[in-house]
């Protein structure tokens, strides 16, 4: 096991930092906010952790820690600069963003190392380091898809203006969606950098946004868990190519395309799919299925939460407003 | 004087590119990121066809039209319906359909980029031969003229037939209401089908123009000039035919411009900086009417 | 850190920087011509494991197979000869990096942990080898490159370059400036390229020019029409255009539109055929190449008779650096005496002291674990590559 590890360091290490950054762009999708700056932050952390350790001589955990208050402080800058926008719009403005530092990577002269970019950041930073941060990281995450904050995320996806009427403030909200995702695309990108120890502007740019979508997409957009089984899927993927040869590319891509097209809710999606027939048939309750209300269920929702009893099978069929707003009006949902 | 032939030809290249995403985009909202993949894929089958035998000019072009609209077909009918079928709301149906625009992408670039081994490909093994002609103290080739001709051509005809025509007129509700337009007895499947093989059709000319501008293109060509598209139809505004065409020759100018003034390789960052202040200062492009969605 | 990402808009990137990092790739093959042989071949094992990776898929792909070519014929040539030893051969595996720089990492990060495994041959790619060579060096793996031309590369006494840096053989253009008058040149480079950089900025000036107008153009930019015009509104002697993959054919036919028919001072990111959907458009360019398969050299042309034998097809310059480089782990493997990865990096250390005659030219020497080539200059005819003269070392 210690050998498979070692032999595929860098595999791992790129599941990890691959994991954080499709979170970066998971968490604040999970809220509505189609910002797809998580993976420019991810350049700019990589950047920015480089060039602190090249500069400054930091070790790891401050180069790391400083960048996530510098990719979270942009991100908070770019929310308060277009959070009024949405949809589609707001993603092109984020990607957009993200463009616009890789062309400052490449144009930012012996300073970001233009077209080759950083090298030579030599910091002590092992593995386990690495993947202690992800734990903590995807922990912070996973306890916000629960409780009042997972509620409340939730609501302000789905409905913003009954939830602003509930006493959530949706602004306030809609603005971490940035933060946090600044913070985790630093993190991720800060990482990456210290276990490869070079930066370039290949490394960053569009096709990040195109791999942590995918990882989410087909993974599973509606839970942290997804994002964890897409890095993992997308990350070893090709690994297990390997014997295609030169097909690679193309089989890669109809994979894609193909859980796109028959996995609306990625394979996560799919789980609990599974998961909840599964209970419906313990519960001699299969009758015809139930029809997908209007909104994005939240299969965390559907699932009884571990310790508690289980929630009744007919739930689903209920509008997601009417349960949001239950739910939030039940437990006093003042901010 | 001869800039401004320079903007104008680079702008109908980036025309007749973009207004097959607009169209779709506007219409019947698929955003198509496949687009650039058809595009290349249309010119890399004349390239092959060329290799067999030497074709004129215009056989040329009929190829890339024709394999460009059987492509683009194709995705519609294998995956964006589907897709649609399945989705529960329209942003997820938005996300699936990008998504699996971007996976299909790769499929036309795989084969290209096994054949070619990503060298240069282009179409000299035509009987066409590009000259040049002289406008006064300018220089212009025969190849943009006929791109300038046929881009504004095209782009006015479909203005006109979006604007006036019944199927056009049916084609812009689909945009607007979905739903209410099917209830008003429009066939939204094969509108759909004809806006996508149109929108292909266009990708695979401009491939062909853009491939004799240029004598030779890499499978990776068409993923550039796709970000290009984004900028000119948010900067026009999604679903505007005059803005798609705005769009195109503004970022032509500015881009130019840049070249001029600066050393040019700040040129990537004008357009997506551009994209970035329209979408801050009028989300829905100069010439946008579609509503746009706003917290 | 996944193929989507490289695969798009920064192919030309990718394929820029390793172009730009290859030059002409010269080669003549023979063996060594050292003749101290410290250590006894009889420690050698029967088999000595090499592993290479090269990008076999991807943009820079034709360069990795090419390279892989060369590599390829070395071994072949070392096992027949027992170069090595009569009972001992090389055996060398190549991995696909598929153009991806985890994936290159990976491969190294693999192979140091089997210590059945005595060395490397690293990527052509520059930022793949700026990814590899920190953990070569680190655990102590030789590894050697061809291309791969950046900084980064060569950061110590594990790493080797079997491919001169371009600013290094480029001054082999003078004596065509020279015959041709020259005074001014204007110049449109890409700056996708740290290597195109470097000779935009500082090898075309050395050439004894003075610069008009020079710009620099993206990995992007796929129309040339506007920097073309502004250079020539300067009215230089001669243009130079250094582009990597398809900006070449483009940039020259548009170049021919504007009116300019001179001659265009290009670097050898234009070979390989690249020029070819130019067609006569393309022709007159001229360039500054480490290795072209008609140079002069004894060695080089015993290497293009040996490869045309096995290929049947002429050898392009990656080939030939990969021929010599695999020639020079063998040298030094022989002078190390061992299979053992630290007793090797002496071995390399030693052979780069000493003059070689190989695929890319005769008596060549190295200088900072990159390897020196004098040059040639060629010229495209708007069909074949046509050798001017070559330099004389």
């Amino acid at each position: 096991m210690i050998d498979f590890f070692n032999a595929n360091q860098v595999l791992v290490q790129a599941t990890l930092s691959g994991l954080v950054l499709a979170l970066s762009i998971q968490v604040p999708l999970r809220m509505g906010v189609f910002s797809f700056a998580g993976a420019g932050s991810y350049g700019l952390g990589g950047y920015a952790a480089a060039l602190l350790v090249i500069h400054l001589n930091l070790n790891a955990l401050e180069a790391i820690g400083l960048t996530i208050v510098i990719t979270a402080f942009v991100g908070l800058l770019l929310g308060l600069v277009i959070s009024r926008l949405n949809g589609l719009y707001l993603a092109m403005a984020t990607v957009a963003f993200d463009l616009i530092i890789s062309v400052v990577a490449i144009n930012g002269g012996t300073f970001t190392g233009e077209s080759t970019g950083l090298y030579g950041v030599i910091v002590d930073f092992t593995t386990t380091t690495m993947f202690i941060m992800t734990v903590v990281a995807v922990l912070l995450v996973a306890l916000s898809e629960r409780g009042r904050t997972g509620r409340r995320t939730q609501a302000v996806r789905d409905d913003q203006q009954l939830a602003a009427s509930a006493g959530v403030n949706v602004r306030r909200y809609r603005l971490m969606a940035f933060v946090v995702g600044g913070a985790l695309g630093g993190l991720g990108g800060a990482m990456n950098v210290m276990v490869r120890t070079t930066i370039g502007p290949l490394d960053i740019g569009f096709g990040l946004v195109v791999l942590a979508l995918t990882m989410i997409i087909v993974g599973g957009t509606m839970s942290w868990k997804g994002a964890v089984l897409g890095a993992i899927i997308f990350t070893w993927l090709p690994h297990f190519l390997d014997f295609i040869g030169q097909w690679q590319t193309l089989v890669y891509g109809v994979i894609v395309a193909l859980a796109a097209i028959f996995l609306p809710r990625g394979i996560h999606g799919v789980i609990v799919d599974i998961i909840r027939w599964v209970q419906r048939r313990r519960r001699g309750t299969l009758d015809k299925p139930a029809p997908d209300p209007s909104g994005d269920p939240e299969p965390e929702q559907l699932l009884p939460p571990s310790g508690t009893s289980s929630i009744s099978p007919s739930a689903p069929q209920q509008p997601i407003r009417g349960s949001v707003a239950r739910s939030l009006l039940a437990r006093g949902a003042k901010s | 004087m001869q800039e401004l032939v320079s903007v104008i030809s680079l702008g109908s290249i980036y025309l007749l590119f973009s207004l097959g995403m607009s169209l779709t985009w506007g219409t019947i909202d698929v955003l198509n990121f496949a687009h650039g993949s058809i595009f290349m894929f249309a010119t890399f089958c004349a390239y092959l066809i060329l290799g067999k035998t030497s074709l004129p000019f215009l056989a040329v072009v009929g190829i890339g039209v024709v394999v460009g609209a059987v492509l683009s077909l194709l995705v519609q009918v294998a995956a964006f319906e589907p897709i649609l079928k399945r989705a529960r709301n329209k942003r997820s149906a938005e996300m699936q359909i990008l998504i699996g625009g971007i996976g299909i992408a790769t499929i036309p670039l795989a084969i290209a980029q096994v054949q070619t081994k990503s060298n240069p490909f282009g179409l000299a093994a035509s009987t066409f031969h590009v000259t040049v002609w002289h406008l006064g103290s300018a220089r212009i080739t025969n190849v943009a003229v006929f791109t300038i001709v046929v881009g504004l051509a095209i782009w006015g005809a479909i203005s006109v037939w979006l604007r006036r025509s019944r199927q056009g007129l049916a084609l812009r509700s689909i945009g607007v209401d979905s739903e209410t337009a099917s209830l008003m007895g429009i066939n939204r499947r094969r509108l759909a089908l004809g806006t996508m093989a149109v929108s292909g059709a266009l990708a695979g000319l401009a491939g062909v123009m853009f491939t004799y501008t240029t004598s030779a293109i890499t499978p990776e060509s068409g993923d550039t000039l796709l970000i290009k598209a984004f900028a000119i139809i948010i900067l026009g505004g999604v679903g505007s035919m005059a803005g798609v065409a705005f769009g195109a020759f503004a970022l032509a100018l500015v881009e130019t411009l840049v070249l001029t003034y600066t050393s040019g390789s700040w040129v990537d960052a004008v357009a997506f900086g551009l994209i970035f202040l329209v979408l801050l200062a009028r989300p829905a492009g100069v010439f946008g009417r579609k509503e746009v969605r706003r917290a | 850190m996944n193929i989507l990402r490289s695969r798009r808009l920064h192919a030309a990137l990718a394929a820029g920087v390793v172009l730009s990092l290859a030059a002409c790739g010269g080669g003549g093959s023979s063996s060594s011509s050292s003749a101290s042989s410290s250590g006894g071949s009889s420690n050698l094992p029967s088999t000595i494991k090499v592993v290479g990776s090269e990008p076999e898929t991807g943009p820079a792909a034709f360069a990795g197979l090419s390279a892989e070519k060369g590599y390829k014929l070395a071994v072949k040539q070392i096992n027949d000869q027992h170069f090595l030893g009569k009972d001992t051969t090389m055996d060398v595996t190549f991995q696909d990096t598929k153009g991806q720089i985890p994936t290159a990492a990976s491969i190294v990060s693999t192979v140091v942990p089997d210590k059945s495994v005595s060395a490397m041959f690293g990527s052509v790619s520059s930022q793949e080898a700026v990814a590899q060579s920190p953990i070569a060096q680190k655990s102590g793996l030789p590894i050697v490159y061809t291309q791969a031309g950046s900084d980064g590369v060569v950061i110590g006494n594990y790493t080797y370059r079997a491919t001169p840096l371009m600013a290094t053989y480029y001054p082999v253009l003078k004596k065509y400036v020279d015959q041709n008058k020259w005074k001014t040149v204007g110049v449109i480079y890409t700056n996708a390229s740290p290597t195109l950089v470097q000779v935009a900025t500082e090898s075309i000036p050395k050439l004894g020019l003075t610069v008009t107008k020079s710009i620099a153009t993206t990995a992007t930019t796929q129309d040339f029409s506007a920097p073309i015009q502004q250079v020539l509104a300067t009215h230089p002697d001669v243009v130079s255009i250094l582009q990597v993959g398809a900006a070449n054919p483009t940039a020259m036919t548009q170049l021919r539109q504007a009116g300019y028919t001179g001659a265009v001072l290009g670097n050898s990111g234009a070979s390989a055929g690249n020029l070819k959907p130019a067609g006569q458009d393309g022709a007159n360019m001229v360039w500054a190449t480490d290795f072209n398969y008609q140079q002069t050299a004894s060695s080089s042309q015993k290497f293009v008779s040996d490869y045309k034998a096995e290929y049947n097809e002429n050898p392009l310059q990656y080939a030939a650096e990969g021929y010599d480089a695999a020639w020079f782990l063998a040298r030094s493997i022989k002078d190390a005496g061992s299979a053992d990865r630290a007793k090797i990096a002496t071995g390399m250390a030693a052979e780069a002291k000493k003059k070689s005659n190989g695929a890319l030219g005769e008596n060549l020497t190295w200088k900072d674990g990159t390897i020196q080539v004098p040059g040639s200059a060629v010229q495209w005819t708007g069909t074949d590559e046509k050798l001017l003269y070559s330099a004389t070392s």
